[in-house]
């Protein structure tokens, strides 16, 4: 009989520079075509696995490694890493990162390029991938001016044109909106049909499980806690750090007997004079490319306004206009009833203030205090003022203790609450925050949501407490479910619906039009609306089942 | 956006040229002017006509290129106003032996005051802000067509095939793959920093002070490309870069039009060498006659 594809046996490693083992006695063995999806939260260990498996450890990364793992019966350590990259193909989380290369070309002919074929043999892979992936019109594109969506895929077919037989795809989807998230499982789903060995690695198990994997494995502190099949899973399987479909998450809420303390946003309010008015509003880079088109809405006092549509609908656009970055072609943007026009962008600060996806594009600071202290001193605040500003926001957002760190030492969750808090110090009536839960792991971010929008009965959020509305863009439907009193959908660059979030989100047809994928936590509120009046989250819901 | 890509195809006779050639045609330019020291206007001429000829046989929109002419148009002024016209002294004004009367003169004077000095025009003068601008632009004018009429994505075979090791050449690929993605990232940290409050136009002080004020832009922009930058590696790496003798995809060949346009570059800097050093031509130059009628 052939070896398996992929034999890992008693496999542990330690970095050289960390105290604790990264990954501990790891066993289990691959078929071909068969699709193996790793779940766990940041720091399980699903990393350093795959970091084992595609051979970057231990060339790349030094460290202890014990055990073995063998690729069609011959062990890695043993492998040039030109062998091992024809076996494994690595798709990495962001393929903006992976590509190499300015044209679409240029960029899959790069692999068969470095092994040294000959170049007739190279264009004939070349056209035989960009085939089977169906993306013969992008072949003489620039990379840069892809789509997430299309870039993955090109990402994909550099490695395809090596023709590992091992596909280890680690966090595909953290970079993609959730259409094409979904068209890039169904390409995985494809590739196993076709005998591919794939690891998926995936913390959205909700999402992963509709390239129907054959196993999971799921993993918490380096170990391996389950491996087996996905229909019934055991307990061990957390919930809280990996996302499940909203009614797996029901059953073991009502198994397991827990509570939640969950209060539903407060009711949309329309009485109060608009804190931001969009009149009429288009917008353009020029003539050619139309960018926003007729845009009208309000924002007013007590809103906690989700935006949802796809990569490139227009939605970062429409926010840059309400923080006064950009300003309309035609027609206006009211903040407080003044013209944007008429308002330089620190001006605007003083009523909305944004926070940027990445941390790292605006941390910069020595110090967490110096960092709090930077929004406030631009918009010329009393020295004492300051002070006191910062003070509350540290206090706020729990950073108690970490004022005198550098933030860019600081872990991600802690980075994210920095920006937080810097816009907090800078006292703006409204809070805009673009993709919140991008760049973390399931755990993290539902913590991280819950601090910020989580009232209980007798304190309102964090948010609500500060700021008189916020606003978020956001990929995640389920954010819109959850923390949302209303919700905007952008599509094409027109606003195509806004409303209360159980009148908008029901519209199902209008959703797939507008690229917005329903989740089961949307399909199961809208099932049991009749009974809970309101959207909520999996856990309460389990407490309205008999 | 504030990187866009310059390059654009089009069907030139400039476009189907190996970049090779272009480049090696750049070198016996620049050092067929350079190394015999060039400022005889009967070589310059002729070579900056010809350059011009190339730069028109490019066929480049005028609207792509204006900001790039410009910027040059305003360095030569400076250049040819300050060293040729006002101060007559020092840098390549020493090729200059100016004897000739002056053509008129122009008092600059700060008003109200004897600060100042009286500027004076003389022929000679004249030739020699004439002939430094066409030497300046026969040069320019060949290098400046290159980013856009020379496709980003054959910079690395272009140097892999002049001699240049695989690992470099291909770092000439990266940097243009990620300059957009710089632009990028940096255009994002401006805008998170405006919303801040931040002005750059604020940007005042010292160099110590500007720099401090810069901090919330570089820092930033600076972390993300290392992050990208170690990822890139890792994505390098599992694509086995650096293996082995890599192939270059694309192709590059000389054709027979790409042997007459090196000839041609070659025979200028030849003919300049010849000039310079066997008869002796080649210095500054000024038509006898015009100075005979300046110095009536």
């Amino acid at each position: 009989m052939a070896d398996a594809p992929l034999v890992v046996e008693n496999l542990s490693f330690q970095y050289r520079t960390r105290p604790e083992v990264a990954i501990k006695d790891i066993s289990f063995e691959l078929h071909q075509g068969e699709m193996l999806l790793i779940a766990g939260s940041s720091g399980c260990g699903k990393t350093t696995l795959a970091r084992c498996i595609n051979g970057l450890i231990p060339r790349s990364y030094r460290g202890k490694r014990e055990g073995s793992i063998r690729l069609n019966g011959k062990e890695i350590a043993d492998m040039p890493l030109a062998d091992v990259a024809q076996v494994v193909g690595t798709l990495l989380q962001d393929p903006e990162r992976q590509i190499v290369a300015s044209n679409v070309f240029s960029e899959i002919a790069f692999g068969p390029e470095n092994l040294g074929l000959p170049r007739d043999e190279i264009i004939r892979r070349i056209d035989q991938v960009l085939k089977r992936l169906k993306i013969e019109y992008l072949r003489d594109r620039e990379t840069f001016n892809l789509s997430g969506g299309e870039k993955q895929k090109v990402a994909l077919a550099g490695l395809l044109v090596m023709q590992p037989s091992i596909l280890l795809l680690d966090e595909p989807l953290a970079s993609l909106d959730p259409a094409s998230a979904h068209e890039a499982l169904e390409i995985f789903r494809g590739l196993a049909d076709e005998g591919t060995t794939i690891i998926l690695i995936e913390h959205r198990v909700e999402d992963a499980i509709s390239a129907r994997p054959d196993r999971l494995m799921y993993m918490e502190d380096g170990q391996v806690r389950y491996l087996g099949g996905i229909e019934k899973l055991p307990p061990e399987i957390d919930h809280h750090k990996v996302k499940l479909p909203a009614s797996w998450v029901v059953e073991r809420i009502r198994a397991l007997g827990e509570r939640m303390d969950y209060v539903p946003p407060a009711k949309l309010k329309t009485d109060s004079d608009p804190l931001v008015v969009f009149n009429h509003v288009n917008f353009g880079y020029n003539e050619e490319k139309q960018v926003l088109y007729d845009i009208n809405f309000q924002i007013n006092r007590g809103d906690l306004i989700a935006v949802l549509g796809p990569n490139g609908a227009g939605k970062s656009t429409l926010v840059k206009h309400a923080i006064g970055l950009l300003k309309p072609t035609a027609g206006q943007v009211l903040v407080e009833g003044k013209d944007t026009r008429k308002m330089s962008v620190a001006q605007v600060a003083r009523v909305l203030g944004y926070v940027f996806q990445s941390p790292t594009h605006m941390l910069f600071a020595p110090t967490v205090k110096e960092e709090l202290a930077f929004g406030p001193q631009n918009l010329e605040f009393p020295k004492a003022a300051i002070d006191k500003s910062v003070r509350e926001s540290v206090e706020t957002v729990n950073l108690n203790g970490l004022e005198e760190y550098p933030p860019l030492g600081l872990s991600f969750g802690q980075q994210k609450r920095t920006t937080i808090a810097a816009v907090l110090a800078m006292q703006s009536k409204i809070m805009v925050l673009d993709e919140p839960t991008a760049g973390q792991d399931y755990a993290n971010y539902t913590r991280f949501m819950d601090a910020m929008c989580g009232a209980t009965e007798r304190k309102k959020s964090l948010l609500a407490e500060n700021f008189a509305a916020t606003m978020f863009i956001t990929h995640d439907i389920d954010l819109a479910v959850t923390y949302a009193n209303r919700v905007l959908i952008v599509s094409a660059g027109r606003l195509v619906a806004d409303g209360r979030p159980e009148d908008v989100l029901k519209d199902f047809d209008l959703l797939e039009r507008c690229r917005v994928r329903p989740s089961s936590l949307l399909r199961l509120n809208l099932e049991m609306f009749s009974q809970t009046g309101s959207f909520m989250p999996a856990e309460k819901l389990a407490q309205y089942l008999p | 956006m504030l990187v866009s890509w310059k390059y654009r195809p089009r069907n030139t006779i400039i476009q189907r040229l190996d970049p090779r050639s272009r480049l090696i045609f750049l070198a016996c330019v620049i050092l067929g002017i350079t190394i015999p020291n060039i400022w005889d206007i009967r070589l310059i001429f002729p070579l900056f006509l010809i350059t011009v000829g190339l730069y028109l046989l490019a066929r480049i929109e005028w609207k792509d290129v204006r900001r790039t002419w410009l910027f040059i148009f305003i360095l030569i002024f400076f250049i040819v106003g300050l060293n040729g016209l006002l101060s007559g002294r020092g840098g390549p004004t020493s090729v200059m032996q100016d004897t000739s009367a002056p053509l008129f003169s122009i008092p600059l004077f700060i008003p109200g005051t004897t600060w100042g000095f009286v500027l004076k025009i003389t022929i000679v003068r004249v030739f020699f802000a004439m002939t430094q601008i066409m030497r300046m632009l026969s040069m320019a004018i060949l290098a400046i067509p290159i980013p856009y009429t020379m496709d980003p994505n054959i910079y690395g075979i272009t140097f892999r095939r002049m001699g240049v090791s695989d690992k470099v050449s291909f770092t000439m690929d990266l940097a243009f793959r990620f300059l957009p993605t710089l632009a990028r990232d940096l255009s994002i940290t401006i805008d998170a920093q405006r919303a801040r409050g931040y002005e750059m136009d604020s940007l005042k002080g010292g160099i110590v002070a500007r720099l401090r004020r810069l901090a919330p832009l570089i820092v930033p922009v600076t972390m993300q490309s290392t992050v990208t930058g170690e990822e890139v590696i890792d994505a390098m790496d599992l694509r086995a870069f650096g293996t082995a003798p890599r192939t270059w995809i694309r192709a590059l060949s000389f054709a027979p039009r790409d042997y007459i346009f090196m000839g041609l570059g070659l025979a200028i800097f030849i003919t300049f060498l010849v000039f310079k050093f066997v008869f002796g031509v080649g210095e500054f130059w000024v038509p006898p006659e015009a100075l005979a009628w300046a110095n009536g």
